[in-house]
């Protein structure tokens, strides 16, 4: 079931009813038997999954509680860790993994025989993993305290409103939630309301308005024009950010109503001055999950440790295994020998050079987060890439700007448009099906042929494409300028007609039809 | 103010806000130099019908008319299938007559559009056809646009009815000339084919049929392939046999006619200057008048 749609609807006013009419333990039952029909919707067989997660996680919290040996504990907390990543290493990475090792033994002039297992992925698999993980750790590290009503713990883990694409939300911010007296509030209810319907104009109107343009974009890109295909990369920037944003915005607004709250996921991200501000704005609940529960443990700025230098020796040989370039090879021993060498010498360079790569690999497996494909994991590359590069040239940059006194406006306004430029670079593998689609698509570009707008096909798609990113930014700018809540939430018309002209902006430019969210597939 | 009297007014205005809006919309709709609203509002009697998909936009208007010294109306439209088409031939025969031709590019018959016919949703308080096809292919799109007449003018139809509100459509053809990369790329095309639906060749054979009985001249064509792209395609025989055996009239076969680079703008469609040539290899084998 997904919120853009009928069936949601009729599901979530029945939902609603029943469940402010309910009180204490029977509403949070209520509550877990919504999420698993809603999640059952759509697949029933994989509800066992969830449970069994749950279970393990619970369980483990429980036997984490009991015991101050640390020995046992760790072994505790590598059985949740060894289940979880298992989980997703089977539905998720499996095939990923099997095929790859299948081109590094034909790389070696080994033609393997096996079958891929055909198995569905299945949806919102990340999110409640790592949902379920980082409870766990949590309770290891004894940030928070054990959880130890299973009803409780198993809608934590399962609440419909995030369940399949976030936001990722944290043990200690959601739990404690479950112990507040809950009881229908209207100023919620508005807000609530609010973020749900610009959470719903996002998807269906900007993010579904302009799929049909970038699938066509991306589906051949050698039959469009360099201006098509440099429109479809911006548009898919926009497409991305108010698919995702627009589900947990009506994730966020749902919970609210429910008298949950939720933390923001994402802050207009494309306003971003920097790389790193970008991924303080971007998925912030992922972001911050991979800070917390990985860059951190890495050593993050602190310095390095075994994982760092596992990590990146582990993803530098996978192109020179894939490629099968001895050359490559040898280069990057050379490399990591001589910034090996150098690093004992510098202790300042050491800690920058562990720095850098505890990020890189932050971003090498964030990419591999999003899904099993190579060009995941280089879009990941990119954007670690970009952070090591910033914190080189940054500082030039800003003295180079300072001293051709250029107004702050402008330094800001460019800023930003670097930024916008990489971010969208870096989308071309993000949603091409594979390097060479992308590839085709940044030499479409670069090739300036029919580098016009009379050379695009489907103008209308643009026009309607641009008229919606025209409204989004211009509201987004408001927002972050205005107080919308005591504005307009707080005066009953302009709150109607705030919502009215939501309900027909919808209507009028609204795509419908194609209503699955890009992120149901991470 | 209690709560819920506001919640009453916010369904009253969203309402009302609807009806005022989608009267508005309607009104552009209606007013519109697109060709489907001079269709319907009575502005487009002409001596020849013209019908087909993008590739229908081929037989440009401005030329043909020069040509053949007879007026014409195109109805053609991107991806159009044959049942959306036979429902604005039979709507156009309603309010004008029959016309003396009808040239219709047999490659309509290609695909199911359904999206496409959605799309026509704006033209549904002008045409009953066409607010029972769209019900018959996508039923909720239809019932949507009698709950929201905003959401009856969501499409690309009604953009484009707003963009000729003040121009006419009838020269429009594209203008560019066949790039650079796809003349290369053409090469490493894998052998295309059109597969013709057998529920769009019987509306067609079904249309022309209705049409010869009213007394009009049909004539089926399919218009020029960019060359060494039509040699790839393995089945445009048989997709001609099989039109000419479902309709029992000759298909004029362009689709291998062209070979100049410059009168293309992609594989499948000819620009401004190949338009000519077309016109006048049509003239000259009889098919136009």
């Amino acid at each position: 079931m997904v919120f853009n749609s009928v069936a949601f609807f009729v599901f979530i006013v029945a939902f609603l009813v029943v469940y402010f009419n309910l009180k204490g333990r029977m509403r949070i039952w209520w509550c877990l038997l919504g999420s698993y029909f809603f999640y059952g919707w759509w697949d029933w067989r994989f509800l066992s999954l969830i449970a069994i997660s749950t279970m393990i996680d619970y369980l483990l919290g429980l036997k984490l509680d009991q015991t101050d040996d640390s020995m046992k504990r760790k072994r505790l907390l590598g059985l949740s860790m060894v289940m979880n990543l298992g989980f997703l290493g089977v539905f998720k990475y499996f095939n990923f993994f099997a095929d790859s090792f299948g081109d590094v033994l034909l790389s070696m002039g080994l033609e393997p025989s096996w079958n891929t297992l055909h198995i569905i992925l299945p949806v919102g698999i990340s999110f409640y993993t790592f949902q379920s993980m980082s409870y766990t750790i949590d309770v290891y590290q004894r940030k928070i305290p054990v959880e130890k009503d299973l009803l409780r713990f198993s809608t934590f883990i399962a609440f419909f409103p995030q369940l399949v694409a976030g936001p990722i939300v944290r043990a200690s911010d959601f739990l404690p939630q479950f112990k507040r007296d809950i009881k229908w509030d209207w100023n919620r209810f508005h807000s609530g309301t609010a973020q749900f319907l610009w959470g719903m104009f996002k998807k269906v109107a900007v993010a579904d308005s302009l799929a049909p343009f970038v699938d066509h974009a991306f589906f051949d890109p050698v039959s469009n024009s360099s201006m098509h295909l440099l429109i479809g990369v911006i548009f898919y920037a926009f497409q991305i950010y108010c698919d995702f944003s627009g589900y947990s915005d009506m994730a966020i607004g749902l919970a609210r109503i429910m008298g949950f709250d939720f933390p923001e996921n994402f802050r207009t991200p494309y306003f971003s001055k920097n790389f790193s501000e970008f991924w303080s704005r971007w998925h912030i609940s992922l972001s911050s999950w991979l800070r917390d529960y990985l860059y951190i443990p890495l050593g993050g700025n602190r310095g390095g440790s075994f994982g760092s230098w596992f990590f990146m020796l582990f993803f530098m040989a996978i192109p020179v295994v894939l490629m099968g370039s001895v050359w490559l090879g040898i280069a990057f021993v050379i490399i990591s020998l001589a910034t090996w060498a150098y690093a004992q010498r510098n202790p300042a360079f050491k800690l920058q050079t562990f720095i850098y790569l505890n990020l890189m690999v932050t971003m090498l497996l964030g990419g591999l987060w999003h899904g099993a494909s190579w060009v995941f994991v280089f879009w990941g590359f990119l954007h670690g890439f970009y952070q090591v590069v910033q914190r080189f040239v940054g500082p030039y940059f800003g003295k180079f700007m300072r001293w051709i006194q250029m107004p702050s406006w402008a330094r800001d306004g460019v800023n930003m448009a670097i930024v916008f430029f990489f971010t969208c670079f870096a989308w071309i593998f993000f949603r091409s099906p594979d390097f060479h689609i992308a590839t085709e698509v940044i030499r479409g570009i670069a090739s300036f042929e029919n580098f016009d707008f009379a050379n695009v096909t489907n103008k209308f798609w643009v026009a309607r494409g641009a008229l919606l990113i025209a409204m989004l930014l211009a509201v987004e700018i408001a927002h972050a300028r205005l107080d919308y809540k005591a504005l307009v939430l707080e005066r009953p018309v302009f709150r109607i007609a705030s919502f009215a002209v939501i309900i027909w902006v919808i209507s009028f430019l609204g795509t419908f039809g194609s209503n699955a969210f890009i992120y149901f597939q991470f | 103010m209690k709560n819920i009297y506001w919640i009453l007014a916010f369904f009253l205005l969203t309402f009302t806000g609807d009806r005022i809006g989608g009267w508005m919309l309607e009104s552009l709709v209606e007013n519109s130099q697109f060709r489907y609203s001079r269709m319907y509002r009575g502005e487009a009697k002409a001596d020849m019908l013209l019908v087909g998909n993008s590739r229908g936009l081929s037989f440009y208007q401005p030329y043909m008319e020069e040509f053949t010294g007879k007026s014409t109306f195109n109805l053609s439209y991107s991806a159009m299938p044959m049942n959306l088409a036979d429902a604005l031939v039979r709507d156009y025969i309603d309010q004008y007559g029959a016309p003396e031709y009808m040239v219709v590019d047999v490659t309509l018959c290609d695909r199911l559009n359904p999206q496409l016919i959605a799309g026509f949703n704006c033209y549904t308080p002008f045409s009953k056809r066409l607010s029972e096809l769209i019900y018959e292919t996508s039923p909720k799109v239809q019932i949507g646009g009698q709950v929201s007449h905003l959401f009856r003018n969501n499409g690309e139809i009604f953009q484009r009815a707003l963009y000729y509100y003040n121009r006419l459509d009838e020269d429009w053809l594209l203008n560019r000339e066949i790039s650079t990369r796809l003349k290369s790329d053409v090469a490493s095309v894998e052998a295309p084919t059109v597969e013709l639906v057998p529920e769009m060749v019987e509306a067609l054979s079904r249309l022309v049929s209705d049409a010869q009985s009213m007394g009009v001249k049909v004539r089926l064509v399919v218009s020029p392939y960019y060359l060494p792209f039509a040699q790839k395609i393995q089945n445009l025989d048989e997709m001609v046999a099989q039109v000419e055996a479902a309709t029992g009239l000759e298909v004029f076969d362009y689709s291998r006619a062209m070979d100049r680079d410059v009168e293309f703008g992609d594989y499948q469609h000819i620009n401004v200057k190949g338009s000519k040539t077309f016109i006048s290899l049509l003239k000259h084998d009889g098919v136009l008048p």
